[in-house]
């Protein structure tokens, strides 16, 4: 039985590749996202590595606020601190270290680098250090407070060249200085493709920060001690008064790349869960082709069976082949995923994030488990086709099989019932108050219902969709129509991946449209003024704070408020508090004060969003402690409660409050009302000219602003419709996969249609169509199952503040469209194959 | 009748068919110049492998010659390219092929209609259902192929070939697949659709019996036409075999 199965294989070639390319997207696709992420970490672990590869001992404050997101901040040490470590024995060098917000404006008033998207903007010190990584390249270090060197990659950018005038934006505004050299890291023109803005260690400070602080000290030893004994020399001899903690260049590497290795983590994870979702897509085109291969060898089996082969041996037969195909595209897949990791890589560079190479990381974990999982999920996916198989009884032998009518059973019509009643059901206790975390089994009820009946309604809704092809055009219409539902079961196996992909853009889609719906109806309710100023900088830096001032002198400006966040510390938890002005705030920002006014909030005052103070109790005339990021503490009373809480979280201060600490202010956007009676055209050239002083930031209309907010989502969706892409693909293949089994199949019918004089582009158009609607009954049924599955996801976050479903309607129409594309692109090599087949060969056949 | 008097609705002149060359070269057909008169039954016999439906699917303008020519309608066949000859099949040709004659996912009405229905031709209405009616397959029209017997789905597949009105039927071994009963009737609706009708038809077949419902016989052996013969009986046919066979 062996030898038969491997003839089998070599015999049919071309079904072999079509059943392992399957195999081999399906599973390239895992290789080649997990070969990218480990190579994406290991580029960084040495990126980082490299940083402190010469740092010994690395002193900073121990105090620090950890936030949502992972961020959290630091507070600074004194600059006075690194002549204390200069004199601890055993040290060779310690250079004061800064790594702030600072923005390098180009020659034609741009700022360099992407705002807030891309690589960060930083702003560091530029000196002459043993453990230094940043090298001149041209011209000197800077040395006096006008001077500053920048690296390579923004030299370039900005066509500078030393002697030139650079204006830099940094936290305490902008400043021009003289570029007196060009700094290279390593040997990359800029790491990473941030953009860096070197100084003196005064200036950076000075400018950088708050005059007299610095992020940390880099300390490089002489050699005569370990590197633990330095660190903890360098501990004891700081004042325990500076609160700093001392580490090792190997503690602070593995520290930076743990932060790295996580961030990395969750993209890898996103990666491959996705790439999973791809393959399990692939799962149902292997799945057809063995079906269709088993049908159509049908008369082949019942032949082997007749004289005397038993049910196993066949079953055992097709089940040799499929070990032999998913080994075979397990790894040809892994070679291709491989090429696809490079692919990626290519395709950041062409982005100019320049990543130090490293050749690509193929870890053999990798290795193992592309070939296992691509053989075990081959496996599985022919068991049913395989055992199949083995059932076709000898006298099938007898008969003609140019046509399979196989009746759906009526246990597949309960069972599908029965499992969408299930899912429905669920999904119905959930909404009627059950717990969320039901949901999921709800939804994959529905779905293995509906893929379950798929067989059942493949039949009836082909033809219905089939129905303008058939009225315009003409026989070949009627003939796709009748293709595509034919087969009811193949149809069905070839549009469940196109469902598949289609239900989770749809449901995707429909999330993005009611989280930008929502985003909209806040802002609209929220903001009131004419127009705002934003950066993307929001975490790495913001708007000056002087900025609103200024705009609030302009004549054309009724007012111009500042709205700020910074991180503190509240019963131990890092928290994010909104600082607003409330000399200003009224008419630009709503908060829906209660029975409050804004006059109320004084330094040492807070406002709580209305459900907060409810749930933690903490009415108006409670006192609040904090803690800020410099570490001091404060004090402060509940002044007033709003409801409005989307915007400004839970917390509202008084911007005065920080007005005199070490606290990093920044504003994350300024709101404005323009003067009664003046008009637009004038307003915004004075708040454009304003705004363009400092460098940064962006100036909106209201609209425009509203329209940004909501865009947001529009980054996300794109990353995830790019993952998606994966599963379509499989989806997309997958058809061709079976229009050309099907054309293989129907050689006589198509032989004798152009005996009987069907044109070769009349073939063409018969393919054509049946991909069409085959591709459409994906697309339909996707949309109906995405639509559903969107709404409950968002029924899901609901107490995530989502509170409204909206139904992406242009987006739906244009999914339609793009499977209308897709089905006519499938078609066109199986449609060419059909008409090159050879009338007198196929007719002689028997 | 003389083959004077009648027109010629297709024919070849010199003939040849070739496979492979030097000295693997097999001459399907060998330097064959045959007429087909318009009007008459003509059946074409000959042993296995002479060539017989070589000659059939190149006058079709299913094959091409190696040399000479095929002539439909007055036309050259040779000058042709693929989709004249698919016009041509289609408007001038009707065929009956031994098995599989079908589409199987169009009903007995779309198949017969199906040249038409390529050509976006409604056809001469009164004539196909005059053919529907000479055929007997006026209650099984909505019926797919999978759903009638072997004498039905050739009669659908008689019908198809007629509706067209096309000038010249090419029916290779018609009755080769049915019992000899069911192949009677499909032969005599052959027959009438030359009497009654005034269709052209072409039939390859083995059976003397068959070949006795034509006007006259072509037999080839070894790709050459060796005998012919005019009103026949299946007594005279197999007489003649013999004789060819030794
Ligand atoms: N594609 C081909 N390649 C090589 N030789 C071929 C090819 N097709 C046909 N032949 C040869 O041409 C000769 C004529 O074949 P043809 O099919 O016309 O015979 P036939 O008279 O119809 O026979 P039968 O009664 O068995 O149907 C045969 O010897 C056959 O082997
Ligand atoms: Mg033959």
């Amino acid at each position: 039985m062996f030898r038969i199965a491997l003839k089998g294989i070599v015999g049919r070639k071309a079904r072999l590749i079509l059943t392992s390319l399957a195999v081999i997207l399906g599973t390239s696709f895992l290789a080649g996202t997990s070969v990218f992420s480990d190579t994406l970490t290991r580029t960084f672990d040495n990126l980082f590595s490299d940083v402190f590869k010469n740092v010994d001992a690395y002193v900073r404050s121990s105090q620090v606020i950890e936030a949502d997101f992972g961020l959290e901040e630091r507070q600074r040490i004194s600059i006075d601190l690194v002549s204390v470590v200069e004199n601890v024995p055993g040290v060779r060098d310690a250079s004061p270290d800064v790594q702030a917000f600072a923005r390098i404006i180009g020659k034609d008033g741009k700022p360099l680098g992407s705002d807030g998207q891309g690589p960060p903007t930083f702003g560091s010190i530029g000196e002459e250090f043993a453990g230094a990584l940043w090298s001149v390249a041209e011209g000197k270090w800077a040395t006096a407070s006008n001077e500053v060197v920048i690296d390579e990659a923004s030299a370039k950018a900005g066509k500078y060249v030393v002697g030139d005038t650079v204006k830099v934006v940094a936290q305490s505004g902008s400043r021009e200085f003289t570029l007196v050299g060009i700094a290279s890291y390593g040997d990359v023109r800029s790491p990473g493709g941030a953009t860096f803005a070197l100084f003196d260690s005064a200036t950076a400070s000075e400018f950088l920060t708050k005059p007299g602080f610095i992020d940390a000290i880099l300390v490089s030893g002489d050699g005569s001690v370990s590197d633990t004994k330095l660190a903890a020399a360098i501990q004891a001899a700081l004042p325990t008064t500076a609160k700093t903690e001392t580490l090792t260049g190997a503690q602070i590497t593995l520290e930076t790349q743990d932060q790295i290795g996580s961030a990395l983590d969750f993209f890898g994870i996103l990666l491959q869960t996705f790439s999973f979702i791809a393959l399990g897509v692939g799962c149902f085109v292997i799945y057809n082709v063995f079906s269709i291969s088993a049908a159509q060898r049908q008369r082949e089996n019942a032949l082997l069976r007749a004289i005397g082969a038993s049910r196993k041996q066949v079953t055992r037969a097709m089940l040799i082949e499929s070990v032999a195909v998913g080994l075979v595209g397990s790894t040809i897949g892994l070679v291709a995923g491989i090429g696809l990791s490079k692919g990626l890589s290519a395709l950041l560079k062409a982005l100019n994030i320049d990543i130090p190479s490293g050749g690509l990381v193929v870890k053999q974990d990798t290795i193992f488990s592309t070939i296992v999982i691509g053989l075990v999920v081959t496996v599985l996916s022919a068991i049913l086709p395989a055992r199949r198989a083995g059932k076709v009884p000898p006298l099938a032998a007898m008969r003609a099989t140019a046509l399979e009518i196989a009746e759906p059973g009526r246990k597949r019509l309960y069972g599908g019932f029965l499992s969408i009643a299930l899912g429905v059901a669920i999904i119905s206790a959930v909404v009627a108050g059950a717990n969320n975390s039901y949901l999921g089994f709800g939804i994959l009820f529905v779905f293995i219902g509906t893929i379950v009946l798929g067989p059942i309604i493949a039949r009836p809704v082909a033809l219905f969709l089939g129905r303008p092809a058939a009225r315009f055009r003409g026989i070949t219409g009627v003939m796709a129509r009748q293709n595509s539902a034919r087969n009811p079961k193949r149809t069905s196996r070839t549009a469940s991946p196109v469902l598949i992909g289609v239900a989770l853009v749809t449901a995707v889609t429909a999330l993005a449209a009611s989280i930008k719906g929502q985003i909209n109806d806040v802002f609209t309710e929220q903001f009131k003024g004419d127009y705002a100023v934003t950066t993307n900088n929001q975490f790495t830096g913001g708007l000056s704070p002087s900025l609103a001032l200024d705009l609030n002198k302009l004549p054309e400006v009724d007012k111009a408020s500042g709205i700020g966040l910074i991180t503190v510390k509240l019963n131990n938890n890092g928290q994010y508090f909104t600082t607003i002005d409330p000399g200003t705030v009224e008419g630009v920002f709503d908060l829906g004060l209660i029975n409050a006014k804004y006059s109320d909030l004084t330094p040492n005052s807070i406002f709580l969003a209305e459900s907060y103070s409810l749930r933690k109790n903490l009415p108006i005339g409670s006192n609040v402690t904090i803690t800020l990021g410099d570490a001091t503490q404060r004090e402060l009373t509940v002044r007033g409660l709003y409801k409005f809480d989307e915007l400004a979280g839970n917390f509202v201060v008084n911007r005065a409050m920080i007005a005199n600490s070490a606290v990093v202010n920044f504003d994350i956007g300024v709101y404005i009302l323009a003067k009664n009676g003046v008009p637009d055209g004038e307003v915004q050239a004075a708040l454009d000219k304003a705004v363009k002083k400092y460098g940064q930031g962006e100036l909106l209309s209201k609209d425009e602003y509203i329209d940004k907010q909501s865009g947001q989502v529009n980054q996300l969706l794109g990353l995830i419709y790019g993952l998606l892409m994966l599963s379509i693909i499989i989806a997309f293949v997958g058809i061709i996969i079976t229009l050309l089994l099907s054309v293989f199949e129907r050689q006589r019918e198509l032989a004798l249609l152009r005996a009987v004089g069907m044109t070769r582009s009349q073939v063409r158009t018969t393919v054509r169509w049946e991909s069409v609607i085959t591709s459409l009954l994906g697309a339909v049924l996707g949309i109906i199952l995405g639509i559903g599955l969107g709404w409950v996801i968002v029924f899901a976050l609901k107490d995530q503040g989502l509170t409204s479903f909206k139904l992406p309607v242009v987006p739906t129409i244009v999914i339609m469209v793009m499977s209308f594309i897709v089905g006519l692109f499938a078609a066109i090599y199986p449609a060419w194959r059909a008409t090159r087949v050879n009338i007198l060969d196929a007719l002689n056949t028997n | 009748m003389t083959p004077q008097t009648l027109a010629v609705a297709a024919s070849t002149i010199s003939a040849s068919k070739i496979y492979g060359s030097g000295e693997d070269a097999v001459y399907a057909l060998n330097d064959v110049s045959v007429a087909f008169y318009e009007g008459q039954f003509t059946a074409i016999m000959g042993p296995s492998g002479s060539g017989k439906s070589t000659l059939m699917h190149c006058i079709a303008g299913l094959d091409e010659l190696t040399k000479g020519s095929a002539i439909i309608d007055g036309v050259d066949l040779s000058t042709m390219k693929d989709k004249g000859l698919t016009e041509l099949r289609r408007e001038k040709i009707g065929f009956v092929f031994q098995s599989f004659n079908l589409v199987p996912t169009l009903t007995a009405n779309e198949n017969i209609r199906l040249p038409l229905m390529l050509g976006n031709d409604k056809g001469d209405e009164a004539w196909i259902q005059n053919v529907i009616n000479t055929v007997h397959l006026q209650d099984r029209l909505t019926h797919r192929p999978s759903e009638l017997s072997g004498g039905q789905q050739q009669r659908v597949a008689v019908a198809r070939a007629l509706a067209s009105k096309p000038r010249i039927i090419f029916a290779d071994e018609p009755t080769g697949n049915l019992d000899s009963t069911t192949g009677a009737e499909i032969l005599s609706f052959m027959r009438k659709a030359v009497d009654e009708l005034g269709q052209t038809i072409v039939m390859v077949t083995h059976d003397p019996v068959a070949a006795a419902y034509a006007d006259r016989i072509i037999f080839l052996a070894d790709g050459k036409v060796v005998n012919e013969m005019t009103e026949p009986t299946a007594a005279k046919v197999l007489d003649l075999m013999k004789t060819l066979g030794n």
